[in-house]
């Protein structure tokens, strides 16, 4: 395809010939218009198109462009296609099947087979495809903001490259985040032997070598840490959230969710001392609140009793003191099928003893496996180095790639005005953001999906990056520009890969290549070993200034602000707080009375100096003592999504150990309304969500319902879903791929203040006990498809009926609004176009919609269809090959991208499908069973393995 | 009851005829209805407008959201169509019971009808999130190839509000006719004599159609008010055939007929107020009316209020948790202010009526018939929300706050419902001349004899 | 000439005096009579010889057709459309009960009042006693008895003697 020109102004468009000949031709009236109303009117025209993204008498690449990779000799439109690759996340590959339409990417899945995700996703891998489509990318390379060719630009760079030989490089800085593309350390070692004096620095806010670092502590080395969940019996952690957000969650949930299905009961039970609430102390058989900088306490004392040889701790309160005491017991009772871990927040002390632990239950080489980082960036230098060295002037060019310093460095280096001091700053980046916009070159690169390039995934096996689409935009990838940077000019995207490659294939490159582009990884992954910890625990001088610990985190919806653009992530509810559109300041309830706070007051919080300010969430169940500050908010140019929303936490993160500060915080004036999805968390005593105990591991049989009415012949089929409360983390990546696969829209702020959020599919956090010491649940809630469905009886048009096969139809093009079925849904499962929230027309995002679902206009009711479009397209399959369905032919949304698999959809007429089996056990149970609408989603118990079962619901 | 002295027998029928034949033909309170209908109709212009607002960006511009998916446009219609209910009741159960004093009452009350019939029709159109297809309601041979599902109470309201609209048109024209003929006969300028000979569609007072007036107008007297008992019942089966806790209950067709007639005679009293000093008509609805229409309202609002404290006991008796909640939240909950105020002006404010100086002092029924409307809409109004922001599952809790347009909407259709009104009363008798006329002539026949 | 008129028109002051009067031209043999009212006099049934039903049966007619004509569109459209609408019968008659109800109600109302129209040959805007000079007091407090021409024992004379005598104020030869 014809790759459309970009432009920069509007009068630059208004001058081109191109579109001047099509107004001639397209409105001849326009010709008549006096000169200047003609340039006005083109002026006019070129705004509406601008919004289109298309240039002249070109259509929108969006709209129009087959954009095969390689065009398929017998390419059927609307049969979809599928791509192995991968996305990446903190550097780490995220290996993806890409559903692509007319080849157009509209749906990533983990990819089947793959040893780490096993085809499994989580949130930001669901989303990441949003942003190939932002309208807010950089769509072609610039010099001073103002746009240049590739061509001009190889020019210019063989000039740069002159003065760098002079100095050997020494005058050049490399900044990196962390990676693991092996063509991107080929390049980079080509760069050093090509400017030896070159130094490399590393910029790492999302704390891969902050890890690293605690275990080069722990250990004398940095070593990568696989937790073998699947082999554990107790995991004790230490503010390890190895259950939320992150490149570890798919791996560590589904080993963790095949320990805990164990046989009959539980196979494994968490402990956790938790400062702020995440999924693992949601899921933990005990879980305790405890201030951040007490975590090492607990862990001598823990360490004391398990018999490593420490220091007696100083005293613990009785709650702490029996929560160790339940840790140790549970060790004891199997010591070999044992682990402790500790986050980030818990610190290097922690992490130390934690190593002892470990060793001392001979967890090395059982339970937690080492490998040695695939790529050691500990040698490059801090991010702190290279501000020195720019004061110093010791700095002529900073080639920045993939990263956004200006906004997500520490405030206290102050890098966008350092950066200025910089002669040639050179971005490499997909958008022109805070660093981007502030740099001599802005070199616009391409998204993964549009990408030849290759990663690791964390388990270190390798994945090449295959593109699923030609770039939209005038873009380049990673690798293609450094390769310019060099000297090798404009060469073709997959060439550098592929130098890669032949290296590592030798001569059997043609067919590995072939089969590593369709496996969509290289088998083979890091050899694990086993290190030594170090006896001593260097013994942090613990800083006492401030009255708070403040905890940095990152955010579970934007994570660093890389998804800040992305609103599938923004209008995402965040797990417990279920917020959306902001991040906020998350206290205990003791600190809110003590402060005298409410959800939305604004507080002051200072850390070293430095302060900021932004809405308090009272969050049950966090240390006392303990505030947190989300990371990837308060961004100035991340697009017209992301910008200016919620507090930057980055501007007072420290420097040294940015994970954990002390600080004060101090109730300002104000206060402000936050979306959030949910206003109520207590269960009020009901029984939505139910738990089972190893006593009693069965829940009473349901009471017989009569009906006056005879029941309805069932088809062959009978779909139906269980969803399991006991392995579900809450980790929202069935919302996204529920999200994406239905094309549902997203509202923004004020809809979903007013309550009016689009999701087809909501996850119910609930809480039972006390506000401080509370138990959490999670309970994913799409439409229950009643068989004796309320809503269907209210509807006077038809609109909404039942399938032979029992899903609960919705009509949309039947649908005139009367909203009488969401008013009788005793589940408010369903949800309303209150306005036309469907994307605009021309906008980019159109793309990425499902081509099997209809979007929905205004005044119509939606729901949560079971995927029927899977359930038709597999129909379809199995009647063409003369078949019959089978068990797996479909899998929904939400399913499929389910990490512990807590989401099982299926036949219940067929006696033997694994639904069948689970509607059997003794968990399985229906919500508000009561009422008779017999609904086809149905749920299994939650185990309570509370050591000291107390009855929690 | 009887016909004994109702009216003052110091006037003659003749007197009657011209009397209420004049208030259309020489209008005597011309200032005071411009002003009312320049209020009314700058009320119906915000109705204008916010129809306007709606159909263009959607009923998003209300404050509707999930779970609170209805409010003001289904509360309002139940409300709108409540208030009624009194003048069909009036004119025809009074009319079977015999009760002449309904003769003075009847006409204004059915015209009354008429238009708050028509605002209640309205809302489930403005309701519809697609309004457009209105018309997929109705069975016809769509080319969809769809029909009506008849299974759902939407759809019975729709049979039940149009069926009641034409039969109170009909009901109300037929009695119009002979009271035409008088006007006719009275109008001495051509225009007047045109327009009543035309409406009275030639009447001649013959006795033969006098009989068979007499027996369609008592047919259909006999068939309305079974009518109107079943067209509320129907409305409150919209809620009652739901699950959700507060409107699943067998109590509600009674609770919420009783309270439209509760509403309903609130309204007429209120006009009967204003009427009488507008037209100056205190021989004809007279003190003794006023204390009758106090008399009903009394009783209808204790029956009402019955209708509070039986739906209090069903939920204690039933012992359901989810009704409880709802009950203790109506009670206590965020909108708990709607339930108390709703008791307040319906019951507490309605006791002054045991009191007869209060039945008989127009101004002091004005008071409490309005208290009695305001009582109504803030009933509907948390019987509505308090249901649907707190249902069930604690994790769709939400709330509702109405926007403007919800309230513009509102009192724009009493924009709707006055100018057509204000219209009916200068241009036709707004009170039954002949009935007047018969009640009178019997009167002095027990008289004299 | 008194072929050429419609009949005599005789002015009451109540309707006492024209019922009385009704039954004695009853009693002297007149059979074509007619009244004129402002208001229903149920007395008069007797001597203007009034005892028809139809209307109470088109009435019952109209219930009738309602009736059935709403059972069997719905009964229609769950036959033709055998939807499992939320697990209820197809054939759900409590449901169809309320559509019921309405359209009887609806259809009796029109086929009364379509059925009042027809018997009373209404609308007809001229009619011979409009010409009558005193005839607009009928809609307001005058009771008039007309004996008509068709009438075999009517003349102008006798009858009108006789109309006096029957306590008529007025009485008015109406051309036809």
């Amino acid at each position: 395809m014809t790759k459309p020109r970009q432009w920069t102004s509007l009068e630059e468009l208004e001058h081109d010939p191109a579109l001047q000949s099509w107004v001639a031709a397209e409105y001849p009236a326009a010709a008549t218009l006096e000169p200047v109303a003609r340039r006005e009117f083109i002026k006019l025209m070129a705004a509406s198109f601008a919004l289109a993204g298309l240039t002249g008498c070109e259509k929108s690449p969006f709209t129009t462009a087959l954009p095969y990779v390689d065009q398929p000799d017998a390419a059927t439109i609307g049969v979809p296609r599928y791509y192995a690759t991968a996305v990446t996340l903190d550097g780490y590959a995220q290996p993806v099947l890409a559903t692509t339409y007319d080849g157009r990417p509209t749906k990533l899945d983990g990819l089947p087979g793959h040893p780490v995700n096993k085809g499994r996703s989580d949130a930001f891998m669901q989303a990441a495809i949003l942003q190939l489509y932002d309208p807010d990318r950089a769509q072609q390379p610039s010099y001073r903001n103002e746009p240049i060719s590739w061509q001009d630009l190889v020019g210019k760079f063989s000039a740069l490259r002159d003065q760098w030989k002079a100095t050997q490089g020494a005058s050049v800085r490399l900044l990196v985040e962390p990676y693991t593309s092996p063509t991107l350390q080929r390049q980079i070692s080509e760069w050093l032997a090509e400017f030896p004096k070159t130094k490399i620095h590393l910029h790492d806010p999302t704390g891969l070598q902050d890890r690293r670092a605690l275990t080069a502590a722990a250990y004398g080395e940095p070593f990568d840490l696989h937790y073998r969940l699947d082999r554990c019996g107790t995991v004790i952690s230490f503010d390890d959230d190895f259950l939320g957000p992150g490149p570890h969650q798919v791996g560590n949930a589904i080993r963790w969710s095949e320990a805990r299905r164990g046989e009959g009961k539980p196979g494994i039970h968490l402990y956790c001392a938790e400062s702020i609430p995440g999924a693992t102390g949601a899921m933990a058989a005990m879980r305790i609140a405890v201030d951040a900088s007490r975590m090492s306490v607990l862990a001598d004392t823990l360490a004391v009793k398990i018999g490593v040889k420490a220091v007696a701790a100083p005293g613990l309160s009785k709650d702490e003191a029996l929560w160790v005491s339940r840790a140790a017991d549970a060790i004891r009772n199997a010591p070999d099928k044992a682990l402790v871990t500790s986050g980030l927040g818990a610190g290097r002390e922690t992490a130390s003893r934690v190593a002892q632990i470990n060793q001392a239950i001979g967890a090395p080489g059982r339970t937690l496996a080492f490998t040695k980082p695939a790529n050691d960036l500990s040698s490059s230098g801090s991010f702190a180095a290279l501000i020195d060295d720019i004061h110093s002037g010791a700095v002529e060019t900073l080639v920045i790639i993939n990263s956004n310093p200006a906004y997500s460095a520490p405030g206290a280096l102050n890098f966008s005005d350092t950066m200025a001091r910089v002669a040639c700053t050179i971005h490499i980046g997909q958008q022109r953001d805070e660093t981007g916009s502030l740099c001599t070159y802005q070199l616009a690169s391409t998204h993964s999906l549009e990408s030849w390039s290759d990663a690791l995934a964390v388990d270190g096996t390798a994945t090449i990056i295959q593109p699923t689409v030609t770039p939209f935009y005038d873009v380049r990838t990673d690798h293609q520009i450094i390769e310019m940077l060099l000297g090798h000019g404009d060469i073709a995207a997959d060439a550098p890969v592929k130098e890669t490659w032949r290296a590592r294939f030798g001569d059997v490159f043609e067919d590995r290549w072939r089969q590593a582009l369709h496996d969509g990884f290289v088998a083979g992954n890091s050899a694990p070993v086993i290190p030594q910890p170090q006896n001593s625990v260097e013994a942090i001088n613990a800083d006492n200034s401030g009255e708070v610990d403040v905890v940095f985190r990152l955010d579970p919806a934007v994570w660093d602000g890389r998804f800040s653009n992305v609103g599938w992530l923004q209008e995402l509810p965040k797990p417990l707080t279920t917020l959306t559109w902001d991040n906020v300041i998350t206290v205990s309830p003791g600190m809110a009375k003590r402060n005298g706070l409410d959800n939305g007051d604004h507080v002051e919080v200072a850390v070293n100096g430095r302060s900021i300010s932004g809405p308090v969430w009272i969050l049950p169940g966090q240390a006392t003592n303990t505030i947190s500050l989300a990371l990837g908010y308060g961004r100035r140019r991340a697009g017209r999504v992301g910008d200016r929303i919620g507090y930057d936490a980055y501007s007072i993160r420290p420097v040294d150990y940015p994970w954990r500060a002390r600080g004060t915080i101090l109730k300002r004036d104000g206060s402000s309304e936050l979306a959030s999805t949910q206003l109520h968390h207590r269960l009020e005593g009901f029984d939505f969500v139910r738990e089972v105990t190893e006593q009693h591991p069965a829940l009473p049989p349901p009471p017989s319902q009569a009906s006056m009415y005879p029941a309805w012949p069932s088809a062959k089929h009978a779909w139906g879903m269980v969803i399991d409360l006991d392995t579900c983390i809450g980790c929202n990546a069935c919302v996204v791929a529920c999200t994406a696969e239905n094309n549902v829209p997203v509202v923004g702020k004020d809809q979903v203040i007013a309550g009016r959020e689009m999701h087809w599919l909501r996850i119910a956090r609930y809480y039972s006990g006390e506000p401080e010491t509370p138990h959490s649940y999670f309970q994913p809630i799409p439409c229950m498809q009643c068989e004796d469905a309320p809503c269907e009886m209210g509807c006077p048009v038809h609109a909404t009926t039942h399938s032979p096969e029992g899903v609960n139809q919705m009509v949309y093009n039947r649908c005139i609004g009367t909203r009488t079925c969401s008013s009788y849904c005793p589940y408010k499962v369903r949800r309303f176009n209150f306005y036309d929230y469907r994307n605009a027309p021309e906008s980019p995002e159109q793309a990425a919609h499902n081509p099997d679902v209809t979007l929905r206009s205004r005044g119509v009711m939606e729901k949560c269809t079971y995927c029927t479009q899977r359930i038709e397209a597999a129909h379809a399959a199995a009647d063409k090959e003369g078949r019959d369905l089978r068990e797996g032919d479909i899998i929904t949304a939400c399913q499929s991208a389910c990490p512990t698999e807590a989401i099982v959809f299926g036949d219940i007429n067929d006696p033997n499908s694994k639904i069948s089996k689970l509607r059997r056990s003794g968990r399985h149970y229906a919500l508000l069973e009561e009422l008779g609408t017999r609904p086809r989603t149905t749920y299994l118990a939650r185990w309570n393995d509370s050591p000291d079962d107390t009855e929690r619901t | 009851m009887p016909a004994s002295d109702i009216l003052p027998v110091n006037q003659t029928i003749g007197g009657v005829s011209e009397q209420l034949t004049g208030i259309p033909l020489h209008f005597p309170a011309r200032r005071r209805w411009l002003i009312a209908m320049t209020i009314a109709s700058l009320l119906l212009a915000l109705f204008v407008v916010s129809v306007v607002a709606l159909f263009t960006r959607g009923v998003g511009i209300w404050g509707i959201n999930v779970p609170v998916t209805w409010a003001f446009a289904i509360h309002n219609y139940v409300w709108w169509l409540g208030i009624g209910h009194a003048g069909t009741l009036i004119s025809a159960l009074l009319l079977l019971t015999g009760s002449e004093w309904r003769n003075s009452l009847n006409r204004f009350a059915e015209t009354m009808t008429l238009f708050a019939v028509v605002c209640a029709g309205i809302y489930p159109v403005l309701h519809l999130g697609r309004p457009w297809y209105l018309y997929w309601m109705f069975p016809y041979p769509a080319t969809m190839g769809v029909w009506p599902q008849f299974r759902s109470p939407l759809e019975w309201d729709i049979w039940a509000v149009l069926t009641y609209l034409s039969v109170s048109v009909l009901f109300w024209y037929t009695g119009l006719i002979p009271d035409l003929a008088d006007a006719r006969d009275r109008a001495k300028k051509r225009g007047w004599q045109i327009f009543f000979g035309v409406a009275s569609l030639g009447w001649r007072g013959s006795a033969v159609h006098w009989m068979r007036w007499s027996q369609a107008y008592r047919i259909m007297a006999a068939i309305a008010v079974p009518l109107v008992v079943s067209v509320h019942s129907e409305i409150s089966l919209l809620f009652a055939a739901s699950q959700i806790p507060g409107w699943h209950s067998t109590l509600f067709p009674p609770y919420f007929v009783l309270g439209a007639a509760f509403s309903g005679f609130a309204v007429v009293s209120i006009i009967a107020v204003a009427l009488r000093t507008m037209f100056d008509l205190k021989n004809l609805v007279t003190e003794r009316h006023l204390d009758l229409l106090g008399k009903v309202l009394l009783a209808t609002g204790l029956m009402t209020a019955y209708g509070y404290v039986f739906e209090i006991f069903d939920v204690l008796y039933s012992g359901n948790a989810h009704d409880l909640q709802t009950m203790i939240d109506r009670l206590t909950g965020a909108y708990a202010w709607t339930y108390w105020s709703a008791v307040f002006f319906n019951f507490v404010v309605l006791q002054a009526l045991w009191w007869r100086p209060a039945r008989r002092t127009p101004w002091a029924l004005l008071l409490i018939s309005a208290s009695v409307v305001i009582g109504m809409w803030l009933e509907r109004y948390m019987i509505l929300v308090t249901s649907l922001y707190r249902d069930f599952l604690v994790s769709s809790w939400s709330k509702f706050t109405p926007s403007f347009w919800d309230w513009s909407t509102y009192f724009g259709t009493i924009g709707l419902f006055l100018v057509p009104f204000l219209l009916a009363i200068r241009f036709i008798p707004s009170i039954s001349i002949f009935e007047t006329e018969k009640t009178l002539a019997d009167e002095k026949e027990a008289h004299h004899g | 000439m008194a072929d050429a008129s419609y009949g005599l028109l005789a002015e009451f002051r109540n309707e006492n005096e024209l019922v009385l009067a009704a039954q004695s031209a009853r009693r002297e043999g007149y059979t074509s009579l007619d009244a004129f009212t402002p208001f229903p006099v149920e007395q008069l049934a007797a001597p203007l010889h009034f005892r028809d039903t139809r209307l109470p049966r088109l009435g019952f007619l109209g219930g009738v057709f309602g009736f059935v004509s709403a059972l069997a569109v719905q009964a229609y459209v769950s036959w033709a459309y055998p939807l499992n609408v939320g697990g209820r019968p197809l054939y759900p008659f409590s449901a169809y009960g309320v559509v019921m109800f309405e359209l009887t109600v609806l259809f009796s109302v029109l086929f009364l009042f379509v059925g009042l129209l027809y018997l009373i040959k209404l609308p007809r805007l001229n009619y011979p006693v409009f010409n009558a000079s005193r005839f607009r007091l009928a809609s307001k407090d005058r009771f008039f008895l007309c004996i008509k021409a068709d009438d075999q024992k009517f003349d102008s004379n006798s009858t009108a003697a006789f109309l006096k005598n029957a306590g008529a104020v007025t009485v008015e030869l109406v051309p036809s």
